[in-house]
């Protein structure tokens, strides 16, 4: 049987499995690993209360009902069952806290990275600044996508590769370091997040933010910005590219020759 | 309405009839009625808009609506839902039961019960006009941060002092409910022997009147940020916009349980009466309404745990959060207590609660995983916080409230309502309920922004399925409606005890009850 | 019904208090901010009769800069990054162009990372403490001295402090 369905789930196209995604990325990010399994834990314990609870309860709707002939039984009031279940909750809740507040600690560290982004939310993209490195560029949504965004624009947006998905500039990043992302604002308040890489941040003006990312996997990471910002916040996606560090050594000298090209051509 | 055969009898009253005496009225009942017909319809305005969001999100791509208006139905929706339906709905409950259920013969300030009502239909219509103005309404969001919110149109200071307008229009109507409670309750009846539903209210009217002026303050300074040069929230000029969060919040959480505690208290009323057996623990469940309530006070910052803040305040809002789960938690078992070993009938009322309990359990399963930071960072401001808070807010407080009313209309109307279509629109109702909402669980969990009129491709399926769901919703809705004219034009009587299950003073009443509710006081044991 | 009047008074009291409470948690925001360094909120005030100290201790400062509200401005760092002795005092500075033909007047708005560590970077002068102005089509040289307390917690090795520069000239009852 376990096999028939593997065998079913591998017959269905990646699409369409992908479609019906369900739960949080497990991501590739210790912080996004992070994130997952507290998020797993919690959602275990709640499910084992709720099978307990909803469990009496239905029991109770079941065999203590007036059209089976049960009779109201007196009591109203124990002391003694009312403090169990204030403590064995505050208990469990002590368990999990332990484990989040680890966790916290541990996002919350951004000393010792190897490089730092900044990021400055726009009204609608974002703008990227390797400070170490001097690059800097602006990304937005890519042409296609704002195309067929538009309201009676006439397109299929399901034909519309990676719609509202992909930008024109994507962030490059190195895996394995630890990268400091900064994050701040030149008009109102956005939030920058890709799943996969973990936690989001608030780019607030005036101020800046920071949060750690370590990519343990190239690969191509989307996210958007994940607080209203006006009204096209729906179409500011943000794309990153890890890559081994070599390549992305490679990537900032192309990206500072080319800034260089462009100045003489200028 | 039915209150006029008691006016026959009440020779020294002489209201107006017509239009007049609704506009004039400071008699509880009118006045509950008045909240009550008021609630129902925003909740069809705020319902209608909660539709043009689900059209337009039925498929990937911009199909009905630009996204400038977009924003403004999802402000508009919750501010229409909060402000107009769940909180006139439960002030609407607190005028007709709380005199009715305390042996009092009205409430303590009748002409301030008045203006309070009066003030929401000029609110609302200031409000909604804004819709209308060329720079069109809010479209911030209903947390209206700043600077976002600075940047909106000329609606803003509409919108300000319409929100003035509502808070003033609550702030009246929890000094009446305080006064009342604790001035009017009938002899022998001490604080702790009060039905649990006026304790509830009691304990949410003081959160009223501690909350509602903060909310009043915050707006009032995003008012002089923008047109009289102060900076609370500019950074230019030395503020900081996180400081609007955190004052808003501050508001903000214990607004969340000003929608919830009296729905607590009606389901603590409805579930002994058709379990036919008295409530489990009812001095526990006053304690926990209370410690529910001051726990409210420290906890705002879990609605913004990506502001940036320090770690010892992440941790201290995330510790301060998981603590609320155990007085709301002693709640939940304590009503599956009272359900235990009782003789369960299944009313329409009954299968309401039932399903509050249910579905608000599992709102507050999803709140208790937000209230963990780490995984907070990715839940904040998805689908899933969507998901999480309509469930405690629509099976939530919505559900306690038609409870409320299929359970009290025979008391109100002497009339009784169908059973079986009330069955059916219970059916209806929460069948579309899930269909609607649980979805969103997983389009957030998969990383589906709030608040964005259009997504990705591989999100469609899901709101395809919470759009359908949504139009059921709200097509049931008007059979609820229905309902209510169908019982309001029959003209078989109800009982004067309407539950045999039921207990308290208002089932010593007549069904309708007297214009007058207690002429003089019942003596309480 | 004196009972009632009593409860009536007690009660807008407290509606009178919580409104004056929510202007209340303005400074106590801003306390509450400078303590834990929310935001990487510095303290603005300068630092005056600082004694420079030998730590042998060196962090580094890396500087940042943005421009709010895409203002025709150039606004950067003059150095990126600096290493420095702690307990010593450094002067660096920010360059600003005016890409404008009129005169604008300018506010900065600093902020430190990590925002704990926001109150150990003290500023003995800092052109973010007033309001400036800057002709059209100007380049200007804005001067900032500084001082890294000898109290920064060991694990902080490095410092990164941003400014954002507004452009306050139509703002209402800008300082």
């Amino acid at each position: 049987m376990k096999n028939y369905l593997y065998m079913l789930a591998l017959a269905l196209p990646a699409e369409i499995m992908a479609d019906w995604e369900v739960n949080m990325p497990r991501g590739v990010t210790p912080t996004s690993e992070i994130a997952y399994d507290i998020h797993m834990l919690m959602f275990w314990i709640t499910v084992v209360i709720g099978i307990l609870v909803f469990g009496v309860m239905i029991y109770s709707i079941i065999y203590h009902r007036k059209s089976v002939g049960h009779q109201p039984a007196k009591f109203h009031e124990s002391t003694k069952v009312e403090i169990i279940w204030t403590v064995i909750p505050f208990l469990i809740l002590v368990v999990c806290a332990v484990p989040a507040t680890k966790a916290l600690i541990m996002m919350e560290d951004t000393s010792d990275a190897g490089i730092t982004l900044k990021v400055t939310g726009y009204q609608w993209m974002w703008e990227y600044e390797y400070l170490e490195d001097g690059v800097n560029f602006f990304s937005k949504i890519d042409n296609e996508s704002n195309r067929a965004r538009r309201l009676n624009s006439g397109q299929n947006v399901n034909n519309v590769d990676n719609y509202l998905r992909n930008v024109d500039n994507v962030v490059v990043l190195p895996t394995d370091t630890k990268v400091r992302v900064l994050l701040t604002a030149s008009d109102v308040i956005h939030a920058w997040w890709v799943p996969e890489l973990g936690g989001k941040k608030d780019a607030i003006p005036g101020y800046v933010n920071e949060l750690w990312i370590n990519i343990k996997k190239p690969g191509v990471y989307r996210g958007a910005c994940a607080e209203l910002c006006g009204k096209d916040h729906g179409f500011m996606p943000i794309v990153v590219r890890a890559v081994p560090k070599m390549e992305y050594e490679k990537w900032v000298t192309l990206q500072k020759d080319n800034r260089v090209a462009e100045t003489k051509g200028n | 309405m039915s209150a006029n055969i008691h006016d026959i009898h009440d020779q020294h009253h002489h209201t107006p009839s017509g239009l007049m005496r609704w506009i004039t009225t400071t008699n509880h009942k009118d006045i509950g009625s008045l909240y009550l017909w008021f609630s129902l319809l925003m909740f069809f305005i705020g319902g209608f808009m909660a539709l043009i969001i689900r059209a337009e999100l039925f498929e990937p791509g911009l199909q009905l609506v630009i996204p400038g208006f977009f924003n403004q139905m999802t402000t508009m929706h919750a501010l229409i839902m909060i402000f107009g339906a769940v909180m006139p709905a439960f002030v609407g409950l607190a005028n007709w039961q709380i005199p009715i259920m305390i042996g009092a013969p009205d409430m303590a300030l009748p002409r301030l019960n008045n203006w309070s009502f009066w003030i929401l239909p000029f609110a609302f219509t200031m409000l909604l006009s804004t819709l209308f103005f060329d720079s069109g309404g809010p479209a911030a969001g209903w947390t209206l941060y700043p600077p976002l919110s600075l940047q909106g149109g000329n609606s803003m200071p509409f919108v300000i002092l319409s929100i003035h307008l509502l808070g003033i229009s609550s702030i009246l109507g929890a000094i009446n409910v305080i006064a009342t409670i604790l001035n009017m309750r009938a002899p022998g009846m001490t604080l702790m022997k009060m039905p649990i539903f006026i304790w509830t209210w009691l304990i949410t009217a003081f959160l009223l009147i501690a909350a509602m002026p903060v909310l009043a303050g915050a707006i009032t300074m995003l008012l002089t940020d923008r047109f009289f040069g102060t900076s609370f929230f500019t950074a230019s000029g030395g503020g900081d916009p996180v400081m609007f969060q955190h004052i808003f919040w501050f508001f903000g959480h214990p607004e969340v349980y000003i929608l919830i505690l009296p729905a607590f208290g009606i389901v603590s009323t409805i579930i002994p009466a058709f379990s036919r057996k008295k409530l489990f623990g009812y001095d526990s469940m006053v304690y926990a309404t209370a410690s529910i309530a001051l726990l409210s006070f420290i906890v705002w910052a879990h609605h913004m745990f990506t502001v940036g803040m320090p770690l010892a305040g992440e941790i201290f809002f995330m510790l301060t959060t998981m603590l609320i789960a155990v007085p709301t938690g002693v709640k939940v078992f304590n009503w599956v207590a009272t359900m235990w070993k009782g003789s369960m009938t299944f009313e329409t009322p009954m299968l309401f609660a039932l399903a509050f309990i249910i579905l608000f359990t599992i709102g507050g399963f999803s709140g208790l995983m937000l209230a963990m930071t780490p995984a907070d960072f990715q839940y904040h401001d998805t689908y899933f916080v969507v998901a999480h808070f309509h469930y405690v807010l629509v099976p939530g407080a919505v559900f306690a409230i038609i409870a409320a009313v299929y359970y009290w209309l025979p008391k109100w109307t002497g009339k009784m309502y169908s059973e079986s279509l009330g069955k059916l629109h219970f059916w209806l109702t929460t069948i579309f309920v899930n269909v609607t909402f649980f979805p969103m669980h997983f389009v957030g969990l998969a990383g589906m922004p709030r608040r964005i009129p259009d997504y990705p491709v591989q999100f469609a399926d899901f709101n395809a399925i919470a759009s359908v769901g949504a139009f059921g919703f709200g097509l049931s809705q008007i059979l609820f409606v229905y309902i209510l004219y169908n019982t309001l034009k029959k003209d078989v009587t109800a009982d004067d005890k309407v539950w045999d299950g039921a207990e308290g003073l208002e089932w010593t009443l007549s069904s309708p009850p007297p214009y007058h509710s207690f002429e003089k006081a019942p003596r309480v044991e | 019904m004196t009972n009632l009047k009593k409860t009536y008074l007690s009660i807008s009291i407290i509606v009178i208090f919580m409104f004056s409470f929510s202007y209340m948690l303005v400074p106590l925001y801003d306390i509450f901010c400078e303590i834990t360094g929310l935001n990487g909120k510095t303290n603005q005030e300068k630092i005056v009769g600082i004694n420079e100290v030998n730590t042998d201790r060196f962090v580094t400062v890396k500087f940042t800069s943005t421009v709010a509200g895409s203002e025709p401005f150039n606004f950067n760092p003059m150095e990126n990054e600096m290493i420095v002795e702690v307990g010593k005092i450094y002067t660096t500075s920010y360059i600003l162009t005016n890409n404008t033909n009129s005169l604008k007047q300018i506010t900065a708005s600093p902020s430190v990372v990590p925002g704990r560590d926001a109150e150990y970077f003290k500023k003995i002068e800092c052109f973010c403490f007033t309001q400036q102005q800057i002709n059209g089509k100007e380049t200007k040289e804005l001067p900032l001295q500084f001082v890294i307390d000898e109290d920064l917690p060991l694990n902080t090795k490095t410092l990164i402090l941003s400014y954002t520069m507004f452009n306050t000239t139509d703002q209402l009852g800008a300082k």
